[in-house]
């Protein structure tokens, strides 16, 4: 595959999951501690940070510590070009047709149905 | 970095083990195009009409978190098993139509490469600024 776009593979693999858009929606509106994103998630701490890393391994998020403090807010730059767009709408793609590809192969799994005409034991 | 077309275009190419037949028909059959096409994990399909012909329509409609997404367009080219033309348009998220073009070669080992080229797919707002980002979420959620 082609690297020559500025959406890297991170940052669609971050961008690919509801919860960790939801939490860049949220850091768009302003910085946030940990703490505070976690909240109107039903999920632990734990669940929460390791989607914030994530997305701080495709830079769509910044950390900033005061003392003990980690303030987190968003970094749209990843995502400020249209060919990032451009890449987001292959990659899209890429997943249906893999999906569609695991479709067809469950199938071949479930119902093998290849007619050889073999003897049939009936 | 190449250039990108003004309303851009994206190219994919992709090998399955299935015949062209069948990879074909996954687009076209209702209830095969229910389970992958406009699909999401979390989504509910709630709709979808093919009308496989030439100037035939479709509707693809997922409910997203309550909210009813519909897929709509029409057919232009349909030559089984080679060739599928058909425009693609998300009227919740963008009034503006796109094209795809499905190809597809059957290999020697039984499988085939299917070649997908989506033009127009650069909306205007996000053509035009650089900061479309939160139009790119949403569209995001829309597609995803």
């Amino acid at each position: 595959m082609q690297r020559t776009s500025s959406l890297s593979q991170s940052t669609w693999i971050a961008l690919a999951d509801p919860t960790r858009r939801s939490i860049l929606e949220r850091l768009s509106r302003g910085e946030a501690r940990v703490t505070e994103l976690a909240r109107p998630y039903s999920m632990s701490l734990n669940a929460v940070s390791k989607h914030i890393r994530v997305l701080e391994r495709a830079r769509l998020i910044r950390r900033r510590r005061t003392g003990r403090e980690h303030f987190l807010s968003f970094n749209p730059d990843p995502l400020t070009s249209a060919t990032a767009w451009i890449e987001a709408q292959r990659s899209l793609w890429m997943s249906r047709l893999d999906a569609l590809d695991s479709l067809l192969e469950a199938e071949d799994a479930a119902a093998p149905k290849v007619p050889k005409r073999k003897e049939k034991s009936r | 970095m190449s250039p990108q077309p003004q309303k851009g275009t994206v190219q994919v190419t992709r090998k399955f083990s299935a015949s062209a037949e069948r990879v074909f028909d996954a687009w076209l059959d209702p209830t095969i195009a229910s389970k992958w096409l406009f699909a999401t994990p979390t989504g509910k399909m709630v709709k979808v009409k093919i009308d496989a012909r030439v100037g035939g329509s479709y509707l693809i409609v997922e409910q997203r978190d309550g909210v009813d997404v519909e897929h709509v367009g029409e057919y232009l080219e349909i030559e089984r098993p080679h060739r599928l033309v058909f425009t693609l348009k998300v009227p919740k998220y963008s009034p503006e139509n796109t094209k795809l073009t499905i190809e597809i070669r059957a290999l020697d080992s039984g499988g085939c490469e299917l070649t997908l080229t989506h033009e127009d797919v650069l909306p205007d707002y996000i053509a035009s600024t650089t900061s479309g980002w939160n139009t790119i979420l949403n569209q995001l959620d829309a597609m995803l």
